[in-house]
């Protein structure tokens, strides 16, 4: 029986290949090399500046930037969990089951403008202080808001969504 | 995809509705994931390697004989279970036994299985089985009920003329959907035990826990105030946080 793979060796092979070859595609691409993933040398190359993929934060935000090689802090950046004084709380971690389903409508932004501002418009427009073009003669605080101001405003607050 | 992940929903509705949990945690708890795409890479669409086939028993899906019925690896022969679009049968209902030693008698349901269409009726249709046999001690005999299919086995009581029935879904004036028996165009009520969950026979009289749960007139209460605040505002008025600083210009592209 021994004998047998030694006769195959002793046979002329000799074929062509008619399959196209797998120019660059491999078997399975999904494969992420996250931080601690990787050999030395990719893991080397990832430390300097020309690294194949970017550096994976895993979700976590930076809390300030790069310049010049050096990373500057920004203490704004970090952020502050604010929680307030729960003493004398009544919304707890689950509901009763005893509680009926609320259902409520959805709050649109018109009605929260006609919550805002209407009732200035309607008492302006029966004494009689809105120009021509419908624009009050003594607007309030609210009416004034420029959009700039108003995005300036909410990103004071320490957002970037706005 | 949506039309396949309802299809291919595994565990009934009432079986969700009985444990009070929610549908998510009851998935996670006996999928059986062996390969996902890793997260949180646009490229890479949302894929999963996780086994398809079950088999469901007696035994709720979360519990850990479930788990070792289950175990990975584990082939069973495929049962075929047939697709009911209206579930007609719920706890307390009064049932009759059309299979069976128990032929013609009556009882009512203690335990609805939707996944494998399966009913145990209580006190019906047992068999005797011995618990803790060893060497020096005999065994208990226990008396337990075999499960009986919905499709053929049992079927529904007329509640006044107490026969077994065919029973329908349908509406009525007020626009309610009701079960109606077709021999006598009686409605069938659910019955009360049907609301009955792992922590509570009913909502009413669910005791509360005093340190986790809120209480109905705290959940319902409405308390929102319109206001020209985004949410981040709102908290810094509330708190007397006071920033005068104006941050730098920034884009969006």
């Amino acid at each position: 029986m021994s004998k047998i793979p030694i006769l195959i060796n002793n046979f002329c092979k000799r074929n062509i290949s008619v399959t196209a070859t797998r120019e660059g595609k491999r078997n399975f691409r999904k494969f992420v090399i996250p931080n601690k993933r990787g050999s030395v040398l990719h893991k080397k190359k990832q430390m300097t500046e020309d690294r194949e993929f970017e550096i994976d934060k895993r979700g976590v935000r930076d809390i300030g930037y790069n310049l010049n090689g050096r990373f500057v802090i920004v203490p704004e950046m970090i952020p502050e969990i604010i929680v307030p004084n729960l003493k004398d709380f009544d919304l707890k971690p689950y509901v009763s089951y005893k509680a009926a389903d609320v259902i409520q409508s959805e709050f649109t932004p018109s009605q929260l403008f006609d919550a805002v501002y209407s009732k200035k418009i309607v008492t302006d427009f029966k004494q009689g202080k809105l120009d021509e073009e419908g624009n009050p003669i003594e607007p309030s605080e609210e009416e004034s808001l420029k959009p700039e101001e108003a995005i300036i405003r909410a990103k004071q607050t320490g957002s970037d969504i706005f | 995809m949506r039309i396949y992940g309802y299809l291919a929903k595994k565990v009934g509705d009432l079986t969700i509705k009985y444990s009070n949990f929610p549908e998510s945690y009851v998935k996670k708890s006996y999928e059986q994931v062996y390969w996902k795409t890793p997260a949180g890479y646009p490229q890479y669409k949302k894929a999963q390697v996780a086994r398809k086939k079950y088999r469901f028993t007696t035994n709720r899906p979360w519990t850990g004989q479930f788990r070792q019925q289950n175990e990975p690896g584990t082939l069973r022969k495929k049962v075929f279970v047939e697709p009911i679009r209206d579930w007609t049968f719920f706890r307390g209902d009064r049932v009759e036994v059309m299979v069976g030693k128990d032929k013609g008698k009556q009882g009512i349901v203690s335990q609805v299985i939707q996944e494998r269409n399966w009913v145990i009726v209580e006190g019906l249709n047992t068999h005797l089985r011995v618990v803790g046999k060893d060497k020096n001690f005999p065994g208990i005999t226990i008396q337990s009920e075999a499960p009986l299919l919905v499709t053929s086995d049992v079927k529904l009581v007329d509640p006044e003329s107490l026969k077994a029935t065919d029973v329908e879904w349908r509406y009525t004036e007020e626009g309610d959907k009701v079960r109606v028996s077709l021999a006598s165009s009686r409605i069938i009520p659910i019955p009360k035990t049907a609301e009955e969950t792992i922590d509570y026979k009913s909502k009413e009289l669910y005791i509360d826990n005093i340190e986790k749960d809120t209480t109905a007139d705290a959940a319902t209460k409405i308390t929102f105030a319109p206001k020209l605040r985004t949410f981040e505002m709102d908290i810094m008025e509330e708190m007397g946080i006071k920033e005068d600083r104006v941050p730098a210009k920034s884009y969006w592209y």
